[in-house]
């Protein structure tokens, strides 16, 4: 390993902020707080975005490592102890100097800052401390500050972290322990989700303290709850983290096709279905644990899970450990390592698109893991998004009455997202609602026209077959392709034709309850 | 037809829309447009509308009370846009907000309101990016100097977000299209300036440090990218080309 003392600022950003770089979570969102004098920096609520780099993600942060110095050997990784690469530190002086210069000239909106191991996660966290202190209390930034969590890191040092960063993340990696056991071999499961455990109770209790938790929409599971009861000063013991997992995310996936259709959850308008574990606005006069909730990341591509694990995985990380956003990571093959897969085609990005989609509808939309896939359909369609290719499959729910139908439903229809939704929920206790309206309102009736009523009429007449609604919306261009691969697959059952009906088993949308089951429990 | 001639700013607005509505000529006999930025018509009787203070205070009290403050800050973000039919939308759209009250801004189907609409989030969708987009470089003595040139006139939209953000600093935000400044000096307050002052700005617009860090920040920038994942188009309909001619990492 050649570690390099005497380099230049400027090459050391340089190499810290490449190494950086396949890590994804770049926000700034999350918290609001105003200016304050003697101060640098204040914060919006909805984040900013400072540029965008040439592969479009946007730069927010200043999205640097403390070090590339690592004692791992994660195959995925450009920092893997094995790889021969130049390797530096800053030192807290030089992060704080480049923050506050940046920030000052708008180039960011704060600081990510994570780090490789150095010699040990306890001495990795310490040294991330020292940095974010002497940034918050000597040149008194008041920007955004994302840090990550080191797995394995004394839990009072993470707490004390917390306290001055805005959103803290730990990186679950890959959706299955098998996986982060093949690719990963000095992180484990537990590891992963032990400070991210100690984070979530964190949050919970400062919201609970401020009686926001009912507010914000937060259910909180089961362990985190009695950890809330039972210590309510202390921080959780090792022991009590993540035992009570495997019940809380086999009770989620229990539940059954019949009932999942009349417990869907509540929609409310800017507000994930999970709650808002965080704080939003907080005053500069307080100190506030995470005020900005957590993150994690996973890497899509490098191990064989479908997109229905995927997912699995994220609903229940989002139902029992609270985190603000999963972030997925098309697969980059940096290193040269035999158990890497080999990508031809370059990084799975579409991939990574439907998965983001996914996430939205989750979140936002009120869809379950199980509605958008099941065991038997694992993948996302890669014609069609996410939530057009429910709509396909679920025809029966459809046409919805623009002028009638409740805000959750218009939410499903394609092409409406939340904005236009709530316009069209205002704007038609005014008046009666026309096509030419909603195009005004920002309805993309490209995608919504066949799906949607207007006083009881369509648009224009429409042959309501999926067949026929899917190759326009995939367009002509697409229309060949379609048809190689995947006509039939919409289809209305019609009492006329002949349906071998073993093939349309393996088309049901939702799996059994102890399917479903089975999956989310061997997550975790 | 009675066409009312008023300045391009918001004051201007506002008191055409006073000299249009005490005409007594009635809604469909009048028309606003802005001054410098209209074809003459025939059949049409020109008039001036001079800017009172008073005009634009009862106007501005009248709508505040009778209609809303959300109202109000549709027809100010409105008034700011670059599309010169303006000033007729914003009067079109006071008629019915007098009519219907605080519920207008709701009120999507009627066609005035859309409009009105759109140019409200346009200008805010514009002001929004140029607090992202806009860069501060740094002359003698740590003031920080950053100039623009955005389709609409969205500087006082700016000037909240930064003076509450750079509370300590000394910055002044410069309009090159409209030979616009803001300043702001210390604390939260700020002012505007035009003309000769302004103007005296856009020379130092020249001097200003091209300094260390932003070196720093190109280098950062060019390394932070994925080269496996490049993508212009996606960036392009993020960071559209007009704004990058002020921005650090693309001079």
């Amino acid at each position: 390993m050649l570690i390099q003392e005497n380099l230049s600022i400027e090459e050391k950003l340089k190499i810290l902020s490449d190494a950086a770089k396949y890590d994804v979570a770049c926000t700034s969102s999350g918290v609001g707080r105003e200016g304050k004098d003697g101060s640098l920096g204040n914060s919006r609520l909805d984040g900013l975005c400072h540029s965008f780099a040439p592969d479009g993600r946007c730069i927010s942060l200043l999205k640097i490592l403390y070090t590339n110095q690592c004692i791992h050997d994660c195959r995925y990784c450009i920092n893997r102890r094995s790889n021969d690469t130049v390797r530096t530190a800053f030192t807290p002086e030089e992060i704080c100097r480049l923050t506050i210069e940046f920030y000052r000239r708008n180039y960011i909106e704060g600081l990510f800052l994570s780090s490789g191991i150095l010699d040990t996660p306890d001495h990795t966290m310490d040294q991330i401390y020292q940095a974010l202190f002497m940034l918050r209390r000597q040149y008194h930034f008041n920007g955004y500050i994302h840090v990550k969590a080191i797995p394995g890191a004394d839990p009072a040092l993470i707490e004390r972290v917390g306290f001055l960063a805005d959103r803290m993340s730990v990186n679950l990696e890959l959706p299955t322990a098998e996986g982060l056991r093949t690719l990963a071999p000095g992180k484990t499961r537990e590891k992963i989700l032990k400070p991210m455990r100690q984070i979530q109770i964190g949050i919970a209790r400062q919201m609970e303290r401020e009686g926001l938790l009912e507010q914000k929409g937060v259910v909180l599971p089961p362990s985190v709850s009695t950890a809330l009861d039972s210590s309510p000063r202390h921080m959780p013991l090792p022991g009590e983290i993540s035992a009570s997992v495997p019940s809380a995310a086999a009770g989620s996936g229990a539940v059954s096709a019949s009932s999942i259709r009349s417990a869907r959850p509540r929609v409310i308008p800017g507000r994930s279905i999970y709650g808002n574990y965080g704080l939003g606005r907080v005053s500069n006069r307080k100190e506030y644990f995470v005020p900005a909730g957590q993150s994690t990341q996973m890497i899509v591509g490098a191990t064989p899970e479908s997109d229905y694990q995927m997912m699995a995985v994220a609903e229940a990380l989002y139902q029992n450990y609270g985190l603000k956003r999963v972030f997925y990571s098309a697969f980059v093959r940096v290193n040269d390592d035999s158990l890497l897969p080999d990508l031809p085609g370059g990084p799975p990005l579409l991939r990574e698109h439907r998965l983001y989609q996914a996430d939205w509808l989750l979140r936002y939309y009120g869809f379950q893991a199980s509605e958008l896939l099941s065991k038997d359909r694992p993948n996302f369609n890669i014609f069609l998004d996410p939530k057009c290719d429910w709509a396909l499959r679920n025809l029966g729910e459809f046409p919805v009455e623009i002028n009638r139908a409740p805000y959750g439903t218009l939410l499903r229809v394609p092409g409406i997202g939340t904005k236009s939704a709530m316009r069209i929920v205002s704007a038609r206790r005014q008046a009666i609602l026309r096509f030419e309206d909603l195009k005004k309102m920002g309805v993309v009736l490209k995608r919504a026209l066949y799906f949607i009523t207007c006083s009881g009429k369509m648009m224009y007449p429409i042959r309501i077959s999926e067949d026929s609604i899917a190759a326009r919306l995939i367009g002509e261009e697409r229309r060949k392709n379609w048809e190689l691969g995947e006509s039939g697959l919409y289809r209305q059952m019609s009492l006329f034709d002949d349906f071998h009906m073993e093939a349309c088993s393996v088309r049901e949308t939702r799996p059994s309850a102890a399917e479903a089951q089975e999956t989310i429990t061997g997550e975790f | 037809m009675v066409i009312f001639i008023c300045d391009d700013s918001f004051e201007g607005i506002l008191c055409g829309v006073y000299d249009a509505w005490m005409s007594r000529l009635g809604h469909k006999n009048v028309k606003l447009v802005v001054d410098g930025q209209y074809n003459m018509e025939l059949f049409a009787e020109y008039r001036d509308s001079v800017i009172s203070q008073e005009k634009a205070r009862s106007v501005i009290q009248a709508v505040r009370r009778k209609i809303s403050e959300h109202a109000y800050a549709w027809i100010y973000r409105a008034s700011l846009s670059f599309e010169p039919e303006k000033a007729d939308w914003i009067y079109r759209f006071l008629i019915y907000g007098f009519h219907i009250g605080s519920e207008i801004t709701t009120c999507l189907h009627i066609p005035a309101v859309q409009e009105i609409f759109r140019l409200n989030r346009a200008v805010g969708n514009e002001a929004h990016l140029l607090t992202e987009f806009l860069r501060f470089s740094e002359w003698e003595g740590g003031i920080l100097l950053a100039v623009i040139g955005p389709k609409n006139d969205a500087v006082s939209l700016l000037m909240p977000h930064f003076s509450d953000r750079l509370r300590g600093e000394r910055f002044i935000i410069y309009d090159e299209k409209r030979k616009k400044a803001a300043v702001h000096v210390s604390g939260t307050d700020w002012y505007m300036t035009e003309g000769e002052e302004a103007a005296r700005l856009a020379e130092l617009a020249g001097q200003t440090d091209s300094g260390e860090y932003a070196q720093l920040w190109r280098a950062f920038f060019n390394s932070i990218g994925i080269k496996e994942r490049e993508n212009y188009v996606c960036q392009r309909s993020h960071l559209p080309l007009r704004y990058r001619p002020y921005m650090t990492e693309f001079q």
